[in-house]
């Protein structure tokens, strides 16, 4: 035990520069993801024709191909295209666009599970679309979405492990190098291990928080 | 002011309505009365522009309801619905669902709108009630809000979906008292309806429709006493002798 913590001291601040970048793609990636899902979700609930097809194509394409394939797509091939990125914005968007899918879906499940007449009752008063979804729609679906919204953040927190193939020197990553350097894999990956529970707390303790102060009433 | 001509209307192959003349004058209370099925709701719901026509023509004091233009808004603040089920915002009090409109749509100050407000909540005998949510109210209570809310947009007219048919028994008698001094105040009113002792003592005239058309129509205390229509005196029969 002495040697693991002693270790681990050592390791620790190489790890916790992953953490720093860790929790910087998280953020980057669910505000990205939080607001093109938004973007899908009223679109597919729009009913406009169009808008609901193009939705549809974009979230179930994205759904269906693994987030490793699109950020080597997005780091390896739209460079070809003349778009260069940096690792770090590479996987932003790609774990953004990827989890706007999911995203999306949450927010459609919010969207739709309000009563048909919650609609009629706005409009009857002469509310438009954008005034009554502000007014009306988005508060009421807001309760029902929070629950997954939270899970999906925390899935997401996890997910950005998959950046470090396009090089995004996150926490996996920094644990890969230490580990490979040492070969004290079980101290390493039980730090890393931690630390990403330790990350998910305070997402467990933010979700339940805007479940209090959205989810009553 | 709201003037129907030769209104169609189809959902898929089944015509539910085949063709409908009627027309309610200012100040006029018109109970609109036949089973389920027979075009009512439909027909009410054209009126706003809830759903939309496929033939004729419907006016609101000359303005042509057409639910793609953007003048529809401006018809539904003049001719407001109260509904079956309410649909009362529930994330919201008695008093903010009663001032969202005026608010928001109508752009009246906060200040006035809620002094607006209070006076409708007081009217419907709400006015302790005006910080509640809907969970907590009963649905008598529910559906005054709902008619507060209503006249809040200070509407030229109202229309009345079944306002009492989602109603416990007992509390019927507070929403149609409700709407009996909206009436004896002059609001201009369509209700459809299935209290026939609300259309005979409130309404000016009583609209019969079966089978998407009007069957008879005349003054409330005529058709309902004394009908000319078998079908009326049928579906009449059949109404009163439950």
């Amino acid at each position: 035990m002495p040697q693991f913590l002693n270790n681990a001291g050592q390791y620790l601040p190489i790890l916790l520069d992953g953490v720093v970048i860790t929790i910087s793609l998280t953020m980057a990636a669910l505000v990205i993801s939080t607001l093109l899902g938004l973007v899908w979700a009223l679109m597919r609930y729009s009913g406009i024709g169009p808008l609901v097809l193009i939705s549809k194509t974009i979230v179930n394409t994205v759904r269906g191909i693994p987030i490793l394939v699109q950020l080597f797509y997005i780091y390896f091939v739209l460079p070809e295209l003349g778009i260069e990125l940096t690792a770090f914005q590479a996987g932003a968007i790609g774990l953004g666009i990827a989890y706007s899918c999911y995203m999306a879906e949450n927010f459609r499940a919010g969207l739709e599970a309000i009563d048909k007449g919650q609609i009629e009752a706005a409009q009857s008063i002469g509310m438009k679309w954008a005034l009554m979804m502000r007014r009306v729609i988005l508060p009421q679906a807001l309760r029902t979405v929070l629950p997954p919204y939270g899970n999906t953040m925390i899935m997401l927190l996890k997910d950005t492990s998959q950046a470090s193939v396009i090089t995004v020197a996150e926490l996996t990553m920094k644990g890969k190098l230490v580990a490979s350097s040492t070969f004290d894999n079980m101290t390493v990956y039980t730090l890393v291990a931690l630390l990403y529970l330790a990350l998910s707390i305070p997402l467990i303790l933010l979700a339940g928080y805007l479940e209090r102060r959205f989810g009553t009433r | 002011m709201i003037r129907l001509e030769n209104i169609h209307k189809r959902f898929g192959h089944v015509e539910v309505l085949k063709g409908i003349d009627a027309e309610v004058a200012h100040g006029e209370v018109v109970c609109l009365i036949g089973a389920s099925g027979s075009g009512k709701s439909t027909l009410l719901r054209c009126i706003n522009g809830l759903e939309s026509h496929d033939q004729g023509q419907i006016t609101v004091d000359g303005q042509k309801v057409d639910r793609k233009q953007s003048s529809i808004h401006d018809i539904r603040t003049a001719v407001t619905m109260v509904f079956q089920r309410f649909n009362l915002f529930p994330h919201r009090t008695a008093l903010e669902n009663v001032i969202e409109g005026p608010i928001y749509v109508r752009g009246e100050p906060r200040r006035e709108a809620e002094e607006h407000g209070r006076a409708l909540l007081d009217r419907m005998g709400l006015a302790a009630k005006a910080d509640s949510y809907p969970a907590a109210l009963s649905g008598g209570q529910q559906q005054r809000v709902a008619i507060a809310r209503a006249l809040a947009m200070r509407p030229k007219a109202i229309l009345f979906d079944e306002p009492t048919s989602a109603l416990d028994p007992e509390l019927v008698g507070e929403v149609l008292a409700a709407m009996r001094d909206l009436a004896n105040e002059g609001m201009t009113m369509l209700v459809v309806t299935h209290e026939m002792g609300f259309a005979r003592e409130v309404g000016d005239r009583v609209l019969f429709m079966d089978g998407g058309l009007i069957v008879e129509e005349g003054p409330a205390e005529r058709v309902l006493t004394d009908p000319q229509h078998d079908r009326t005196r049928d579906f009449l029969r059949r109404v009163l002798n439950r």
